[in-house]
């Protein structure tokens, strides 16, 4: 799985190179360059094979019950999509080792990168559809910790947010066209669907697949209209918008063009759609460019026109437009890259990117302005630079494709027009930056960057010029490779020199030449113009208005459901319920009372039955007294456990008795914040309608549990009770499906109590809130806070209570007990500790820091699970053995006693963080005595 | 004859704590009320305790310890509460056949929270 690992690598070295920062800043850097060296190294063993035309697939099963692996595919596009995005990307960790200052984490900035990177590596090297998508949505996310680097920024995190909402959108339609697109060719594998493109365009649903698809490609892209999200995500670092809009993030999307192109293209929806799409989004582009002040904002926009220049390019179809696609694609990649970093070396060193103060930086830094100026050249299709070549073919492929439209010169002069404005936008970053006068009231005085941060530029321009030039020889051989990957088939002739004759892309391209530099001439007024316009024109309005419009319905639902009432909650819930489960009973045509012989009434089960209707209805009639109606239910608790004694269900009946004395004083601790008194608050409609729902309930649930009871019925507890002791090696049932039949839902059920009990102590912890300093009589409370025989005698109790709970976690998985009765008992043996020495004296004996005994606890569950791997198991599998033991004889160890030992860490670590932390907001209220106070 | 034993200390059990339970319920008083519970679980449950131990003792399967271990809570627990209640009530001067003790220590204004901290 050597193509797996080129994926993998990325995502361990994120970890590595996160951690590593906490030995020294720029460690980080080193680790991440090393990944992604590793990476390629894994990588280049396959390059020969694909070279030579061989598709390497690699495969390892993931849900074969849905016919799903996790499979690699290395063809030509793949590798080189793979190629530049390491390479581009060693280039960007270079870089940014000098650009991120010292304030900037640098451990947080690689381990972004990196994720990125294995997310990019993922969608390019996917050979699975929906493998695809899943890295697909990881670059959605990692690019979201990107662009939000700069976090305390406000424009970077609504930037990042932006294009999470945007990408993430896109990605959905996606999975809908991409699962549609499973159906129709039968299989998720791209081998199947490039194969059967004939198939895939015939069937019916063709057009709504390929649109969902098309969604997420150009939302990705950044097409028209979705185009919007990318200049604002030029808040992240510029190390950032390098990698992600030259080589990567954005390429995603015309990646999907291209690799989708044998099974989708060559049908007029298919051209439309994305001539419409990309025309639009290059002459747009191109526009917007021009006007911007920003260095960032001029790439940005240009970043998007090269999209949709790409984006048209895949949409004529033909084999030619495909190749020059994915030239363009080559080509922008190393030259904006590459512009990007000066850019991004620009503001390093004036502190602004704003063009009207940046002038005639020729001066203070020659070399940078002369790295610069060839990027640039390249972007504006200068012949000799790389960006010519390709937009040459572009050209070319207009004119052969508008030759079969009608309007077909429309398109021409589009295209020409898109020309002309790229290099009137590519003259200003020349011109107005390097030259242009002297610089306007910056913030420092601009020189050379270090040596090292122009390396990764000076390649990238070396590439430009070698490309350019001697096309025949750097290029030829990856882009036939990647070509012929693309088209499935033989790649059409096509001639990658500087001379093709006197043709009409010459003519175009030197009527774009001219016409830019007359446009850029002209641009004064031209400005004035645009700057009066600014802001008119903005695709964002409308997604602001949607996500407000989204924003306000969501807040509509909540308030008219949520007007910060519990009891309003509680109606609402009680009453779903009650009709929910009244609609259940209305079809059926069984009676209410089913066929079993009812069983005589015994004189302890009538009592205990009085008893709790006398404690029940006492709680109702005494609710505003609060404490006294929580002695009540607290009863009520009670005759529950007997009742449970009584049906021979002894482990139930403790279960039940120690959550009732932690709830109880759970219950008491926060009884304290609240008036002991509560004065009538409700109405008399108000309480009836309480009334009526709780005796609906009531009745409802007696209801079912009446009709339930007096049928005949098999339930599944035969087999437990006969597979408890071979299986699961215990004679308790009950403990024995908790922690092995059962297990899965236990660790849930853990997990669940553990994030509960972080969750509370995350909203308690400082919180400190002012009690009342006197009863409901007005009596102050006692100054004895730790009356000192409760103190000496409970500590006392503390070895006792932590002996008994032992004795149950130990005997649990034979007798009544088991790891969450004793992991309550011992809860509440060290909570009185606290009651009753307070918590100053119990920290100091006692680390009051739970969260360890909570993860070791998941840990240890966890890892009892897992170890069951080892043996060749399914997940928790439990084990048991008979072992001898001098002295004590012999005794009975299973692999489930140390499960249950994680539920108990996790349940005492739970349990005591709550009550610790509830009891620790009295901290305000309370008013040390007179000599505690002198102390 | 032990089951003699045993009779004899589960009725005495059962009826040291019947006689409690009629004195929390007929005393005149809130501090002799207290005497009720206080004996009813001290000599009642204990009684009740020693017939468990001796039965599950004389059945062959070893000395049954579990009752010690019941007996110490309640001997550490039952003064505990007993004392507490007895605070509290004479924090809150509730009536008494006989004359309260004095004051320990000034009841202060502000004075705050005795059990949760």
């Amino acid at each position: 799985m050597s193509l797996g690992l080129v994926v993998l690598i990325p995502y361990l070295g994120a970890v590595l190179a996160a951690w590593v920062a906490r030995f020294g800043r720029l460690h980080s850097a080193w680790v991440a360059a090393l990944v992604a060296g590793l990476a390629l190294a894994w990588l280049l063993p396959h390059a020969p094979t694909t070279f030579a035309g061989a598709t390497v697939v690699q495969r390892l099963a993931w849900l074969p019950a849905v016919g799903l692996d996790l499979a690699f595919r290395l063809d030509g596009l793949a590798l080189l999509f793979a190629l530049l995005i390491l390479g581009i990307g060693l280039l960007i960790i270079l870089y940014a080792r000098y650009y991120l200052s010292e304030r900037d984490s640098m451990g947080r900035f690689y381990a972004y990168l990196l994720l990125f990177m294995g997310a990019m590596l993922g969608i390019v090297l996917s050979e699975n559809l929906i493998q695809l998508f899943l890295f697909w949505e990881l670059t959605s996310l990692a690019s979201f910790l990107l662009i939000s680097y700069w976090q305390g920024r406000e424009e970077a995190r609504n930037g990042a947010r932006m294009a999470l909402a945007v990408t993430g959108a896109g990605g959905l339609a996606m999975l809908g066209g991409f699962l549609l697109l499973g159906e129709i060719a039968g299989s998720y594998e791209l081998s199947v669907i490039l194969a059967s493109g004939d198939a895939i365009r015939a069937h019916p649903l063709y057009v709504p697949m390929l649109v969902l698809v098309l969604l997420g490609a150009l939302t990705k892209s950044a097409q028209f209209p979705f185009h919007f999200w990318l200049p604002h995500a030029m808040a992240a670092p510029t190390p950032v918008s390098a990698y992600l809009h030259s080589a990567t993030m954005v390429k995603a999307g015309v990646f999907l063009l291209a690799r989708l192109f044998p099974a989708l293209s060559g049908t007029p929806e298919w051209a439309w759609l994305l001539i419409l799409a990309g025309g639009f989004t290059l002459l747009l582009g191109a526009f917007f460019a021009l006007f911007k002040h920003d260095l960032k904002g001029l790439l940005a926009y240009s970043t998007i026109s090269h999209l949709g220049l790409i984006t048209l390019l895949f949409g004529m179809g033909t084999g030619l437009a495909a190749v020059a696609g994915v030239f363009h694609i080559i080509n922008h990649a190393i030259f904006k890259a590459g512009l990007f970093m000066a850019a991004g070396i620009i503001d390093h060193e004036c502190g602004t990117r704003d063009m009207r103060r940046i002038n005639g930086l020729w001066k203070y830094m020659p070399h940078t302005a002369t790295l610069a100026m060839v990027a640039a050249a390249s972007m504006a299709g200068v012949p000799l630079f790389n960006g010519f070549l390709s937009k040459e073919m572009f050209f070319a492929e207009s004119v052969h494709l508008s030759a079969g439209l009608t309007h077909g010169w429309l398109l021409l002069v589009a295209v020409v027009l898109a020309g002309v404005f790229a290099v009137a936008y590519s003259l200003r970053f020349i011109h107005d930056v390097f030259f242009n006068g002297e610089p306007v009231d910056l913030p420092r005085t601009p020189h050379e960057p270090p040596r090292w941060m122009k390396v990764p530029v000076e390649v990238l321009v070396a590439l430009c010029l070698l490309v350019g030039i001697l096309p025949a020889v750097t290029v030829e051989p990856v882009l036939a490779m990647a070509a012929a990957s693309v088209l499935q088939g033989p790649v059409p002739p096509h001639d990658l020199a500087l001379w093709h004759g006197f043709n009409p892309a010459l003519l175009m391209s030197i009527l774009a030449l001219a016409g830019g530099l007359l446009l850029y001439a002209a641009r004064k007024p031209l400005f004035v113009l645009a700057d009066r316009w600014q802001g008119r024109l903005d695709a964002r309005a409308l997604y602001q208005r949607l996500l407000q419009g989204l924003f306000a319905l969501a807040g509509g639902v909540t308030r008219a459901l949520d007007i910060g009432s519990l009891q309003r909650l509680i109606a609402l819930f009680v009453a779903s319920a009650v009709l929910l489960g009244a609609a259940g009973f209305l079809g059926g045509e069984a009676p209410l009372t089913g066929g079993r012989a009812l069983l005589p009434v015994d004189g302890v089960s009538l009592l205990a039955t009085l008893g709790l209707l006398a404690a029940s209805l006492g709680a109702v009639a005494l609710h505003r007294r609060r404490l006294a109606a929580l002695i009540l239910t607290g009863a009520v608790g009670l005759v529950v456990s007997l009742v449970f004694i009584k049906f021979s269900a002894p482990d139930l009946a403790l279960t039940q008795l120690s959550v009732e004395v932690v709830t109880v004083v759970l219950l008491l601790l926060a009884l304290y914040f609240l008036p002991q008194r509560t004065p009538a608050e409700s109405g008399l409609a108000r309480r009836g309608r309480d009334a009526l729902l709780a005796l609906a309930a009531g009745g409802g649930a007696a209801a079912l549990a009446w009709a339930v009871l007096t049928r005949p019925y098999e339930s599944i507890a035969p087999y437990f009770l006969a597979q408890s002791v071979p299986e699961g090696g215990g004679r308790n049932v009950v403990n024995v499906i908790l922690v092995d039949f059962r297990g899965f839902d236990t660790l849930g059920e853990i997990t669940v109590l553990a994030l509960a009990g972080l969750g509370i102590y995350a909203m308690l912890e400082r919180l400190q809130l002012p009690g009342p300093d006197r009863d409901a009589e007005g009596r102050p409370w006692d100054w004895d806070t730790h009356p000192a025989i409760m103190a000496s005698l409970t500590r006392l109790l503390l070895p006792l209570a932590l002996l008994t709970s032992v004795f149950i976690l130990l005997r649990g998985h034979n007798l009544p007990g088991g790891g969450f009765i004793a992991g309550l008992v011992t809860a509440v043996a060290l909570i009185m500790q606290y009651l009753a020495n307070g918590a100053a004296w119990t920290h100091a004996r006692l680390p009051p820091n739970l969260h360890p005994v909570i993860g070791w606890g998941l840990a240890v569950a966890t890892g009892t699970g897992l170890a069951s791997w080892a043996y060749d198991h399914p997940f928790l599998t439990s084990t048991f053995g008979h072992f001898d033991w001098p002295l004590v004889g012999e005794f009975e160890l299973a692999s489930a006693m140390v499960f249950d030992l994680g539920v108990y860490l996790v349940v005492v670590g739970s349990t005591l963080l709550i009550l610790i932390y509830l009891g620790l907001m009295h901290g305000a209220s309370h008013v040390l005595r007179p000599d505690e106070e002198a102390r | 004859m032990l089951d003699n034993l045993l009779a004899f200390l589960i009725l005495a059990g059962a009826a040291f704590t019947f006689i409690g339970s009629l004195g929390l319920a007929r005393l005149r008083d809130f501090y002799t009320r207290l005497h009720g519970p206080t004996k009813a679980t001290t000599l009642g449950v204990g009684s009740l305790l020693v017939a468990s131990a001796i039965h599950f003792s004389t059945r062959g399967e070893g000395i049954s310890l579990h009752e010690v271990l019941v007996t110490l809570f309640l001997f550490i627990t039952a003064p505990v509460s007993a004392h507490l209640l007895a605070k509290a009530a004479l924090h809150l001067r509730l009536a008494s056949l006989a004359p309260a003790p004095e004051e320990e220590a000034p009841a202060r204004q502000g004075d705050a929270s005795p059990e949760e901290r």
